[in-house]
């Protein structure tokens, strides 16, 4: 599903920064896996490249078999549209807008009408047990309903991945376990291929697969072992 | 913008303002218009008029501030030379007060002879009977045109029965032909009729061109330069000498009022314009405004998928319509006034002076395409908003 293959990254600046340097990455269809690693590692930088939010210097990029290089702005934000779902630390909602119309606002953007996209806003955030909070705004939701809200976003255009910066960062340890448990609900039952940056161990155990970097590298699973 | 009802408002206002100003500015320039378009249309522009005058320069061995008079023979001159530009030469021939009687009562009038072409130069309406005719004119016919008034005071009670009737004038028993209503008071005789009783020269006051739609004022001045060519040669004087006859252009008058007009029009819409374009620029400020304070929100939704020209559009959209909005209500101000102004005052001026469906259609494209400028920049600002960034911590 994802393939990276000798990503480089380097902010420019009056000190440029080399933050990538050179990750090699393999996310297979329906894995869950999580980025761990010090902060300042280079995690977020990496999630924004897998999301098409930012551009890289070298190397290659597939998605879903498709190459992610030099897009145009328009083809970038289809591609993140289809196919991608996004999942923030401070959850991104539009605080002027409710949970129904936050929820369908992808679907806005594909040019579906307005009642159908409500429509199957209302389902998705059924499935996450808001269906009683659907007029609420975002400041009259608790932190974790603001997330599954998020999460219900993120899975309304049925994206093939869903990519999350630090999901349970601004939450206490209860709700992130239940936002958790909807990922993994997810991924078990619609096969969503989810990627979770995280600093929490507790999340990181209830993925497939845990990704290590450090200073911009991937750090391989047997040297981890042999390190043990 | 939800933000900032508050400034969005009194921007806003500034917007309907300036609309207000541009909307009233040209309504009562549009009154003035149509009321000179009215006087234009009007064939008493389509004249000059020929006086005699006294030179100022010596020439042909004549010394200067010698007196030019103009000769019935001029008329026919002029006829002559200029058939192809003027439509009629005519003169008028004012007489000495005297008395018109009938039997009962009597009036004390000055009277005017003339020739047809009177009636549409003088702008008279014939109330009863008709004007003095080419016929009256050859046969020297003792006929009159009366104005209402003496009509009603020789024929009383209200002179309908004048036409038909005679009176005596200076002796002589004429026939009443018509009755006329007008700016002036005086009888009308045929023109050869008082060139009878006026003293046995041939002099006359004023020669008339009457002319046929002219409306190029290089033309009318042509045709006044070519006319005082032939009075000049017919009475010896300096062509170059504008005094020997004084011409009266009232085409070329009238066309440079037309013209002042057409400048007073786009002065108008230059002023409203301005008034309306810093209510723009206030516009434009509180966009940019929302622009900023959105940016982390234009950052969310370009991550999940808008394409830079939905964010451009939005961004214009809500410019247009908040400009589109508060310039209706400058348009339903303005259109209150100019209709108070129209029916309560009644002066002419303002009669023209409302607000008509061409114009608020011009008004709307005004509207969106200030809307579009005043959102174009920050709309242009919010497109530069990199997601990445724009979703960096908040
Ligand atoms: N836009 C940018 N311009 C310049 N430097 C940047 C930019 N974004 C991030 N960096 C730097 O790149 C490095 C990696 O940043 P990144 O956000 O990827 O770290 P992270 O692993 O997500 O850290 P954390 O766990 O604290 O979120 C950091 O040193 C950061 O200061
Ligand atoms: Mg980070």
């Amino acid at each position: 599903m994802i393939k990276l293959t000798d990503i480089n990254k380097t902010y420019p600046g009056a000190v440029p920064l080399h933050v990538l340097k050179g990750i090699n990455l393999h996310v297979k269809k329906g894995e869950l896996v999580s980025i761990m690693g010090a902060s300042g590692s280079g995690k977020s930088t990496l999630l924004n490249i897998l999301g098409i939010l930012d551009n890289y210097d070298s190397g290659e990029y597939l998605l879903d078999g498709t190459l992610i290089k030099d897009l145009s702005e328009n083809r970038a934000a289809e591609y993140r549209n289809r196919m991608i779902g996004f999942v923030f630390q401070s959850f991104n909602l539009i605080n002027y807008k409710n949970a129904v119309e936050n929820v369908a606002l992808p679907l806005f953007y594909q040019g579906v009408s307005r009642r159908k996209r409500n429509l199957l806003a209302m389902e998705q955030l059924e499935k996450m047990g808001l269906a009683d909070r659907s007029h609420h705004l975002p400041g009259e939701l608790s932190g974790g309903q603001k997330q599954r809200v998020a999460i219900a976003r993120a899975m309304i255009t049925n994206p093939s991945i869903i990519l999350a910066d630090e999901p349970t960062g601004a939450l206490d340890s209860t709700t992130s376990r239940d936002v958790m448990e909807l990922f993994r609900q997810l991924n078990r039952q619609e096969g969503k291929t989810i990627v979770i940056v995280t600093h929490d161990p507790g999340v990181g155990k209830q993925c497939d697969r845990i990704i290590r970097i450090s200073d911009g590298l991937i750090i391989p699973d047997n040297s981890i072992i042999t390190s043990n | 913008m939800r933000h900032n009802k508050l400034r969005t408002a009194l921007t806003g206002l500034s917007v309907a303002w300036g609309i207000f100003m541009l909307i009233t500015l040209v309504s009562v320039a549009n009154g003035i218009t149509r009321s000179f378009a009215e006087d234009m249309q009007n064939s008493s522009n389509q004249k000059i008029s020929v006086w005699g005058g006294v030179t100022t320069k010596p020439y042909h061995g004549y010394r200067e501030g010698r007196d030019i008079r103009l000769k019935d023979s001029d008329i026919s001159i002029i006829n002559r030379e200029h058939k192809n530009t003027i439509k009629e030469v005519s003169s008028e021939l004012s007489g000495k007060q005297s008395g018109v009687s009938t039997n009962k009562t009597y009036v004390t009038a000055g009277y005017t002879g003339v020739f047809p072409s009177a009636l549409g130069l003088n702008q008279l309406e014939i109330v009863n009977g008709r004007f003095i005719s080419d016929k009256d004119l050859d046969n020297n016919a003792k006929v009159m045109v009366l104005p209402e008034e003496y009509a009603e005071q020789l024929f009383p009670p209200d002179g309908r029965n004048a036409v038909g009737q005679r009176v005596n004038c200076a002796g002589l028993s004429f026939l009443v032909v018509g009755v006329y209503k007008g700016r002036f008071r005086t009888i009308y005789i045929p023109y050869t009729t008082a060139r009878i009783f006026a003293s046995g020269d041939n002099d006359i006051d004023e020669i008339i061109l009457h002319l046929n739609d002219v409306s190029e004022i290089t033309e009318a001045d042509g045709i006044e330069k070519s006319v005082r060519n032939t009075l000049a040669a017919t009475h010896d004087f300096d062509p170059e000498d504008n005094s020997g006859v004084w011409i009266w252009n009232a085409i070329s008058q009238a066309l440079t009022v037309q013209s002042a007009i057409g400048i007073l029009n786009i002065g108008v819409w230059v002023l409203g314009l301005l008034t309306l374009l810093s209510g723009i620029i206030g516009i434009s400020n509180i966009m940019f405004v929302s622009v900023k304070e959105r940016t982390h929100e234009i950052g969310i939704r370009r991550a999940i998928g808008a394409k830079p020209m939905k964010i451009l559009t939005q961004i214009l959209v809500e410019a247009i319509v908040i400009t589109t909005l508060f310039g209706y209500i400058g348009i339903v101000m303005g259109t209150a006034l100019t209709e108070l102004l129209a029916s309560g005052i009644g002066d002419s001026m303002f009669e023209g002076a409302r607000v008509d469906l061409a114009m608020a259609a011009q008004v709307t494209v005004v509207l969106i395409v200030a809307g579009a400028m005043a959102g174009l920049f920050p709309a242009l600002k919010a497109l530069k908003v990199k997601p990445v960034e724009a979703l960096r911590d908040e």
